[in-house]
């Protein structure tokens, strides 16, 4: 079919190339007002460019905050919770799909009823839970609240189920223990939803705010989510400065993102597709 | 199998990892070497920064004591304390606005009377008033460490190409001189922020709250337990401030707190109204001349709203007595240095401090030193801070909105009431 | 499946990891915090039960309403325009435009930053004085608008804001859906001359019915939790006019100590949220959960 690029098709493509610069331009905005001189942003004229780029807030960043640590902190502990939510989540999203027991069906619901709880209803609670047992003030604090994640089951459990019987049922009749069924047959031909899953609870743990906020104390052990807020309070007025801490902040995530960009997007789809 | 291999490498990090947190976390206090007397502060930007230096000489002029020190963003600081104090894991020593020790006490905060007699605390060092707003049931909970009324600044370049020579010393004359200045000058008349962005606009119910007492009204009734602002006086403090805005269109409208301060430190506005902690920004402006005094009294005599910065102790476990000892000694020796402290703008407590030539030497904060003085506390109520904040938001919208003043006051009223009925 | 009578036994042992600290950092706080909102506790001083009196407040508290109220607002400011984009761009990214596989990655790529970044950044670029949007303005002749701090705007930037920020996950989630649909579907649509726009309504639409359905519900739930992007950009101002319900009770949890106000608000948020997955999840006609 020969295509008539008419008009019509010019247009569209122009409309579709503005829009894809606009949207783009926020991130673009951000990386240039950090390379700005401060007082260049707030006199009256405007720059588009920076008159006279530096990288001086960027070395402000990193000289007179503490948002290496901060990145170092948020590595750790979304890491590890990370890896913990595999841990955990496999193996009841196993039984939920492959093993009959009693009250399956009631404990699955119960599991899917946490993922609409506000996390707003648990802080005190649990502020205080964590203090009995001396660990506010910890990376163990901010991880363990976030390790049960009921989606995770969910996106499991559906994948699980898509895996044929007659695979585990060969195993089995090897001589197989359910277990060794479960590491050796479901788990290695689950890597994409494993994958997923990974991602969503990092990305979930990178970006947790409010729990962060109050269960660590000092500066020096905030995560970098709730750093940068940190940086608005104290830094408010000094906008190159608050700029280069986000851009700082962002490039973690934008890695993350490059590395596992196919991943990331197959990983939501397929939940989605499965949901 | 590779996976497990590499999961069980990984639970091994985590494990260590939070081992090295957990140790960590942990703070020895039982050791050779000096005493550390762990310390949170609310203090932050300008402040932090001078509070630091403080902290910094106080560590290099001990081989004793230690201390350490953290800064947490103002909006949760007491959040956190407050938590913390339930949970028994707040540190040594604490600052607190004055206004707020009285959600701690008794429990919370130790009683410094038989320690401070113990250590012979020179308690009579201190200026009285701010050191007797510290007190509770007969009891001391706390040792001021500075007073910080609101003032106001002018820049005197400005009003000079304005042809004005004097301070405005009371309302009329201060839209006088701001719409002088606008007219001749273009600049803003009056950086006063109406507005929440990063700050909620307190810089408004601060001003209300002056011109009650400068008015001889009050906030809150005696006991407390009503609103006593929804008056004639009321009327005028409200109508005062939504005509700076409306009537004679000296401050724009929706100016954030930020964008006041740095109006006035860029030197586009004659007038601010802020802190004695603003002062210290301004210093570090160039070329911006400008004058820092006492509140006028703008339509009566002079009050200001003023707060106060203590250090207090919390009474997490049974006090070593040695322990506070320490404790009074850094609250001794950041009180004794309060010129160090005052390059933050904040008018020290200590007699001893205000005549010293260090102090008298420091530009600007001898001019309203005086404002100490005329300064009125907060009423001394756990509902404060939520009628505060809820009175910011109220006044924002009476003067972004015009309001009928009546009928905001009655409107202010009537959730005050509410309020206090929660406590 | 493995047959035998092991079923039990090993169905509850791999639900045990999960299920202890689900149980001890989900369900038991859940459980605890209910209780709390039947006292008066300021965590200060020892719990006092006053029955109902912390809900029967919440009935007359107008900030309760307001607050309610916003984070309704930005429920339905956000849900249709955050389905509706991510729907287009969906369809961008399956057209057959050369720029859809830039586009799938750029209308994505927001969705990787957190919430402090990307508030940051939209907070500059909204700033009244200094900021990029209203320099433009400038530059046109307008006057500078303050997109964060005039009630008129504030809830719409922030919203704006969300788009986005969160826009391309339901992009992608439309988009695998879409990719799903056999093009023998399309082809015999082209052939009875059907437009562009109808095939989407008449054909896309439904056949991606479910993934809408679910979008749906999530967008629903993840609005009426919104905090974290109001509270940094606004604050919640100007005076108060965008408090969501989550920072209320927050404040009222963490600056005035009314622990148990705050729980039995937390709780009526959670009750509504129930239902109104409820009442979605019926009227999207879902089999499962």
């Amino acid at each position: 079919m020969i295509e008539r690029k008419d008009f019509k098709y010019y247009v569209l493509r122009i409309i579709e190339l503005i829009v894809l610069i606009i949207w783009l331009f926020p991130l673009i905005w951000m990386a240039l007002t950090s390379l700005h001189v401060e007082n260049d942003l707030i006199s009256k004229s405007f720059h588009f460019l920076p008159a006279h780029p530096t990288l001086a807030n960027y070395t402000k960043a990193f000289t007179s905050t503490y948002i290496l640590q901060w990145l170092i902190n948020s590595i750790i502990i979304s890491t590890s919770t990370m890896i913990l939510t595999l841990i955990i989540d496999a193996p009841i999203a196993y039984a939920f799909a492959k093993i009959k027991f009693k009250g399956k069906n009631v404990l699955f619901w119960l599991v899917m009823a946490g993922m609409m709880v506000p996390f707003q209803v648990l802080i005190i609670p649990l502020y205080l839970q964590f203090n009995s047992y001396h660990l506010i003030n910890t990376s163990l604090s901010v991880i363990l609240p976030r390790v049960a994640l009921p989606i995770g089951v969910f996106i499991l459990k559906q994948f699980f189920e898509g895996i044929p019987n007659a695979l585990e049922e060969s195993a089995f009749l090897d001589g197989a223990t359910r277990y060794k069924t479960f590491s050796s047959v479901i788990l290695p031909l689950s890597t994409a939803a494993l994958t997923t899953v990974t991602i969503l609870s990092f990305i979930n743990s990178w970006n947790d705010f409010l729990w962060p906020l109050i269960a660590l104390n000092d500066t020096d052990k905030y995560t970098i989510t709730v750093g940068i807020a940190n940086f608005q309070g104290t830094h408010g007025t000094e906008y190159a400065l608050l700029l280069s801490g986000a851009v700082i902040a962002s490039i973690p995530q934008f890695v993350f993102y490059l590395f596992f960009r196919k991943k990331i997007v197959e990983g939501i789809a397929m939940a989605g597709l499965k949901g | 199998m590779k996976l497990k291999k590499m999961l069980a490498l990984l639970l091994l990090l985590i494990a260590s990892t939070g081992l090295i947190f957990a140790q960590g976390a942990a703070e020895t206090t039982t050791q050779k070497g000096p005493t550390v007397v762990t310390f949170w502060s609310l203090f932050t930007g300008g402040d932090g920064e001078f509070f630091d230096a403080m902290i910094d000489e106080f560590n290099a002029t001990h081989t004793d004591i230690q201390m350490k020190t953290d800064t947490v963003k103002f909006d949760s600081y007491y959040t956190k304390l407050t938590a913390a104090l339930a949970a028994g894991t707040a540190p040594d020593l604490v600052v607190v606005h004055e206004a707020n020790i009285r959600n701690y006490v008794p429990d919370q905060l130790l009683a410094l009377d038989p320690y401070l007699e113990e250590n012979n605390f020179p308690v009579d060092d201190f200026v009285s008033a701010p050191l007797e707003a510290c007190k509770f049931d007969g009891q001391y909970y706390a040792i001021p460490l500075d007073v910080h009324p609101i003032i106001m600044y002018a820049n005197t370049a400005l009003l000079k190409q304005a042809g004005i020579n004097d301070l405005p010393t009371n309302y009329e004359e201060l839209i006088a001189d701001a719409k002088a200045v606008q007219d001749k000058t273009g600049a803003m008349g009056i950086a006063c922020d109406n507005t929440t962005a990063v700050y909620k606009a307190y810089t408004l119910t601060r001003l209300f709250f002056s011109m009650m007492y400068e008015q001889d009204g009050q906030m809150l009734s005696d006991d407390n337990m009503s609103a006593a602002f929804n008056n004639e006086y009321g009327v005028k403090a409200l109508v005062a401030l939504q005509d700076m805005v409306n009537k004679y269109e000296v401050t724009p409208q929706g100016l954030d707190y930020d964008s006041s301060v740095n109006a006035f430190k860029l030197g586009q506005a004659a007038f601010h109204f802020n802190g004695v902690w603003a002062t210290g920004t301004f210093e570090k402006a160039d070329n911006l001349d400008f004058v820092a005094v006492a509140l006028p009294g703008l339509i009566g005599k002079p009050a200001a709203w003023g707060g106060s910065h203590t250090l207090a102790i919390p009474a997490t476990e049974a006090k070593d007595p040695d322990h506070v000892k320490d404790i009074l000694t850094c609250i001794d020796w950041i009180t004794a240095h309060g010129e160090m402290w005052s390059l933050a703008g904040h008018i020290p407590t200590r007699t001893s401090v205000q005549e010293s030539d260090a102090f008298k030497a420091l530009p600007y904060r001898a001019g309203y030193a005086s404002a100490a003085a005329s300064t009125v506390a907060p009423p001394a109520t756990d509902a404060w801070s939520e009628i505060y904040t809820t009175l910011s938001d109220k006044l924002e919208y009476a003067v972004a909105h015009n309001s009928n003043p009546q009928m905001a006051l009655d409107d202010m009223e009537k959730t005050v009431n509410k309020i206090i009925m929660t406590y | 499946m493995i047959p035998g009578n092991k079923d039990s036994r090993d169905g509850y042992i791999f639900c045990i990891p999960f299920l202890l600290i689900y149980i001890l950092f989900m369900v038991y706080p859940l459980i605890n915090g209910f209780i709390i909102s039947f006292f008066k506790y300021n965590i200060l001083s020892t719990k006092k039960f006053i029955g109902l009196a912390n809900y029967r407040t919440l009935f007359s508290d107008s900030k309760f309403y307001s607050s309610l109220w916003h984070t309704t607002q930005f429920v339905l400011i956000t849900t249709p325009s955050l389905l509706i984009l991510g729907f287009l761009m969906a369809l961008f990214v399956n057209s057959k435009s050369p720029f859809k596989v830039a586009g799938e990655s750029i209308f994505f790529i927001p969705y990787v930053f957190s919430m402090t970044v990307v508030s940051t950044l939209w907070a500059w670029l909204m700033q009244k004085n200094y900021g990029l949007f209203n320099h433009l303005l400038s530059t046109v002749g307008l006057n500078p608008v303050g997109w964060l701090i005039d009630s008129k705007w504030a809830i719409w930037s922030v919203s704006f804001a969300t788009l986005w920020w969160t826009a391309g996950f339901n992009m992608i989630l439309m988009s695998a859906a879409i990719r799903q649909i056999p093009t023998e579907i399309y082809n015999s649509s082209s052939i009875d001359g059907a437009s562009y726009w109808q095939t989407v309504f008449k054909i896309t639409m439904p056949l991606i019915k479910k993934t809408l359905s679910l979008c749906l519900i999530l967008q629903v739930i993840a609005s009426f939790n919104v905090f974290g992007q109001v509270f940094v950009m606004t604050g919640g101002g100007p005076y108060g006019s965008t408090r969501v319900l989550i920072q209320y009770i927050y404040e009222n949890g963490f600056s005035y100590f009314k622990m148990g106000y705050s729980a039995a608000m937390s709780y009526i948020l959670f009750a509504l949220i129930m239902i109104c997955s409820l009442i979605l999840n019926k009227i999207g006609g879902n089999e499962d959960d």
